[in-house]
């Protein structure tokens, strides 16, 4: 076996800079997710707000037309992919392996590799902001809007480059997780005793691995489009077609929409026993909703598409499939709701955010229902209706579930609590900011303000719910900078939590918190869905093990990142190309081979460092 | 809603007053009423509901893009589903945020009182399985209904409208209508009879928009290489509707609108014959007979029938004294309007680099050149 395969020494000091960038395990992992969506949540949020500034007064004339397009586009792109998609993947990562009884995910250092895969497609896609190449042409990038001729600068290279990349970390984390979920479960955790979290973990990794491939081959067609003139989407006459394009991104976009709201059906499913008392309602049937969402998810597509002519047939079907899937959300509901029935309920901040999912996430749920009645879609497909309707699904759905399930586990994560004063403040100001900036949006949609417009004329009418909807986007970032000093206050001055400060029932809190870095010391027996509340709650919490016995955990490894980094930068250098060709060249060949040097070493890498070994024996 | 009582909006809860005493959708209320067959114990739940409708309703008030204020047969039958979903939605929606309140009140943590241990219950959750299927059935059928009876199959006295979009601006084309029975071509401002079927064709010449005028007919995309129908619509009222492009189209996407004209058959034909005989002999001298030679730089973009201007590259602008816009629906057609837009249309519209649209004439014409081709252009008059 090669000694050492690396050509640096593997960092094997327990904290610093280093170990984070070289860590495999997934709490940390977990943790660098959530610190990286929030900053983009904060960046995106942003964007709204230049948005909101300029929609505030008819006419306005503070940004231009080309700002805020950019503005609109990467506010999509960053809350899809950069803020919502990675929250749910800090959850995963953090949470998975402890609710089920493992010391880590399947595969530590893939699970790296797409954490690094994501941040440096963002950053690449970001830095078009500083080349004065904003990518402007809409988050959805409409075929031929984003043609070389209709889009002269890089723009749409960086966002097409940046969203390959990070499709292809978070390809591999829905495999990595599937794998975890199915295979490394501890014994009597059956998968009909996993939190209803993991269920939905296991489903949206399974969308994630279906989901992906149309939106990279789309997104594949797009750049030799650009980069090497076929004809995919770009010139009409020779026979490409627009609608191509429409199609494979929607048969992404639709299952994405499941991928970015089931993480938060799982959290409130684990969040209302604690607080109730009592066992969720139905598990079952949540479960199964959970999967049937999931298929059906996939058959829906051409609802993004009512208004682009496919006829009757294709109306009629897709009405009827958009109806469908509006039943197993609506047994969900009705199943969380039943929860609620003969508990106890104690209304701590993570569960008004949950309550704030539900209630807000029906209102969303059934403004979607409106949007299948094909003709009534007709007037409202690409007006603030839109806008709103989809906000309440993933601002008062994905963003409250996420804000629920940081307030639920943040002591487990840095054994601290947070401020249950400053969290109401912040649920109150959030859910009124909220409804403040997105209830009038309805009403605008429904006199006729188009989305996507940076302005519009006086004598439409639109300005006064403008005017409201701006002024609740400023109590939205109030409340944002709220939480942002409740986290940071508490992660250096919050309570000390304790083991299990909710008395709650998975597994997760049998561990100490922070838990270990090898999680368990000797791993559970489980018997049943609610392990710490059976009576027999001891076994699954055996006394700590003495240092020298501690689990063997596998060592970083700084492989990912510099793969990672390689792959990014293969893409920034055909950016490069465009415009010099020779240092374009030299960067993608010089890249490509560091890329393959960290294949080799990473495949060739023992799992331990031998100076490590050594100590073991 | 223009039909709205100034009283009312005046007065505290106007809103609330004008719905009870003036709405003009109570037919259509009633139809959906109806249809549905709501039994007697959600009629207070309805009330609530048709309030917070209506709420938007006249908050909509003086938008020209309202789609609650439908001014044609197409835009009417959508607006009785609408309202048909919009109820359906709020009964639910209020329904269950009730439930959800008593809950909480009912449940919330007592001590000396535990929680039920309940794993849940078989036939309740059947139960709200079936439920939400039977609420989905009350609006997919009148869905089908709709779908089917919108099929594309124009009757005889149809009139056939052919759009297409370009960056910025929308090309209208009437076959068989111009001269010597070709096309009749115009820009931004389609022309309609009152009362009789109207069938718009649909195309792009560069990337995807869409074609919406919210009072008359519901929005269809406009493809490149592709030809969607519009759902045919016969307007009930003369008038001046609005129309925006609806799907983002780059960067004057905002500014990319246009203006539907609703008149007499009479008016109409009258409309149709002058556009087709082209400008009267204008007498030599004045501003419009200077402008009309100074139109020869132009000339080579935009077509004027009955002229030697024959440009198909921008707008057509035949009877251009008619239209009540400037510049695809964005400014008013005034003097002063149209010389900034002939002079530096960059100033109004944002058109990146590159982009194939108007130059800036502000350079190569003088202010006397500008306003005498703006007179011209004025002066082409259906008189």
């Amino acid at each position: 076996m090669a000694a050492n395969t690396g050509i640096l020494r593997r960092p094997l000091a327990p904290s610093g800079i280093w170990a984070w960038m070289t860590t495999v395990d997934h709490k940390r992992i977990g943790v660098l997710y959530g610190v990286t969506a929030f900053f983009f949540f904060m960046l995106g949020g942003m964007e709204a707000l230049v948005m909101r500034v300029q929609l505030a007064s008819a006419e306005s004339t503070i940004v231009s037309a080309t700002t805020f397009n950019a503005m609109f586009t990467m506010h999509g792109t960053t809350m899809v992919f950069m803020v919502v998609m990675p929250a749910g993947a800090a959850f995963f990562n953090f949470l998975v392996p402890l609710m089920i009884g493992a010391r880590d995910v399947a595969f530590p250092r893939l699970n790296a590799f797409s954490y690094w895969l994501f941040l440096f497609g963002a950053l690449l896609m970001n830095f078009s902001f500083f080349m004065n190449a904003f990518p402007d042409m809409g988050w959805f990038g409409y075929a031929p809007l984003t043609s070389n001729e209709f889009t002269i600068s890089n723009a749409t290279d960086y966002w097409v480059l940046g969203l390959l990349i990070m499709g292809i970390g978070t390809t591999a984390a829905g495999f990595n997780f599937v794998v975890t979920i199915l295979n490394m479960r501890a014994p009597g955790m059956t998968l009909m005793r996993m939190p209803v979290f993991v269920w939905m973990t296991l489903v949206v990794a399974f969308l994630i691995i279906f989901a992906f491939p149309p939106l990279t081959i789309a997104l594949t067609f797009l750049l030799f489009d650009r980069f090497f003139d076929t004809n995919f989407f770009s010139d009409i006459g020779a026979g490409s077609d627009p609608l191509l394009w429409q199609h494979l991104f929607w048969i992404f976009g639709h299952p994405e929409v499941y991928i970015l709201i089931l993480p938060s059906m799982g959290i409130v499913s684990d969040v209302l026993p604690t607080f109730t008392r009592k066992p969720l309602f139905g598990y079952t049937m949540i479960v199964f909703a959970g999967a049937v969402i999931g298929f059906l998810g996939f058959g829906v597509w051409a609802h993004h598409m009512f208004t682009t002519g496919l006829g009757p047939w294709a109306n009629a079907a897709f009405a009827a499939t958009t109806m469908a899937i509006a039943v197993p959300t609506g047994v969900k509901i009705f199943n969380w709701l039943a929860t609620l029935y003969g508990g106890a309920i104690q209304f701590k901040t993570p569960m008004l955010f949950t309550l704030g999912f539900i209630s807000m996430f029906m209102l969303g749920g059934l403004s979607g229902v409106m949007h299948a009645v094909v003709p009534v879609d007709s007037q409202q497909s690409d007006t603030y209706f839109i806008v709103a309707h989809f906000h309440y699904v993933l601002f008062g759905g994905a963003i409250f579930g996420i804000t629920s399930g940081v307030y639920y586990w943040f002591p487990k994560m840095t054994g601290r609590m947070m401020s249950e004063p400053i969290g109401k403040l912040h649920f109150w100001l959030m859910l009124i900011g909220f409804n403040l900036t997105f209830m009038p949006m309805h009403i605008l949609g429904v006199i006729g303000m188009p989305r996507r417009i940076y302005t519009y004329a006086e004598d439409m009418g639109f300005e006064p719910l403008n005017q409201m909807v701006s002024a609740g986007a400023f109590v939205i970032a109030l409340s944002i900078i709220i939480f942002t000093i409740n986290i940071v206050r508490s992660v250096r001055q919050g309570e000390i939590a304790g083991d299990n400060p909710w008395g709650a029932a998975t597994l997760e809190w049998s561990i100490s918190s922070p838990p270990h870095h090898y999680n368990f010391a000797v791993v559970p027996t489980v018997r049943s869905q609610y392990p710490l509340w059976d009576e027999d709650a001891n076994v699954v919490t055996p006394p700590a093990l003495p240092a020298h016995e501690e689990p063997i955990m596998p060592d970083p490894s700084y492989w990912p990142i510099v793969l990672a980094f390689a792959i990014t930068m293969v893409a920034g250098g055909l950016i490069i190309w465009q415009g010099h060709a020779i240092a374009g060249l030299t960067v993608i060949s010089s890249m490509g081979l560091l890329g393959m040097r960290s294949i080799f070493g990473w495949v060739l890498e023992p799992m331990e460092e031998e100076q490590r070994v050594s100590v073991h024996h | 809603m223009d039909r709205g009582c100034d009283i009312c909006n005046k007065l505290p809860f106007g809103t609330a007053l004008t719905l009870l005493c003036h709405s003009q959708y109570w037919p259509q209320v009633n139809e959906v009423v109806r249809m549905v067959r709501f039994p007697k114990f959600s009629t207070p739940l309805l009330t609530v509901a048709l309030m917070v409708l209506l709420l938007a309703v006249l908050s909509a008030c003086t938008s020209p893009q309202n789609t609650f204020d439908p001014k044609s047969d197409a835009a009417d039958s959508i607006l009785t589903l609408y309202i048909l979903v919009t109820v359906v939605a709020s009964i639910v929606g209020f329904a269950v945020l009730a439930a959800m309140v008593w809950l909480l009140v009912k449940y919330r943590a007592k001590p000396g009182v535990p929680a039920k241990q309940i794993h849940g219950n078989n036939k309740l959750e059947i139960g709200w399985t079936i439920a939400p299927i039977v609420v989905l059935l009350i609006i997919l059928f009148p869905t089908m209904f709709w779908i089917a009876g919108t099929a594309d199959n124009p009757g005889p006295n149809t009139l056939e409208v052919e759009a297409t979009g370009h960056q910025w601006w929308f090309e209208f084309t009437y076959p068989g209508l111009g001269p010597e029975g070709g096309d009749l071509i115009t820009a931004n401002e389609l022309v309609i009879p009152v009362g009789r079927d109207v069938r718009v064709t649909l195309h792009s010449d560069d990337v995807v928009h869409s074609f919406w005028v919210p009072q008359l007919v519901g929005k269809t995309d406009m493809f490149p290489g592709r030809t969607n129908v519009l759902q045919t619509f016969s307007a009930y009222e003369v008038g001046e509707y609005y129309g925006q492009c609806a799907e983002f189209c780059g960067a004057a996407h905002a500014l990319m609108r246009f203006r539907v004209h609703v008149k007499t058959t009479a008016d109409f034909e009258n409309w149709a014959t002058a556009h087709n005989a082209g400008p009267v002999a204008l007498e030599p001298g004045t501003a419009a007979a200077r402008g009309q030679l100074g139109f020869a730089t132009c000339a080579g973009c935009h077509a004027i029938s009955g002229t030697v201007a024959q440009g198909r590259i921008g707008p057509d602008l035949s009877l251009f004294g008619e239209r009540s816009t400037v510049a695809a629906g964005i400014l008013d057609n005034t003097d002063s309007n149209l010389k900034a837009w002939i002079g530096d249309v960059r100033t109004i519209k944002p058109i990146p680099e590159g982009a194939r649209f108007m130059p800036t004439f502000k350079d190569t014409l003088d202010e006397g050149q500008i306003a005498d081709i703006a007179a011209y252009l004025n002066s082409l008059t259906a008189e």
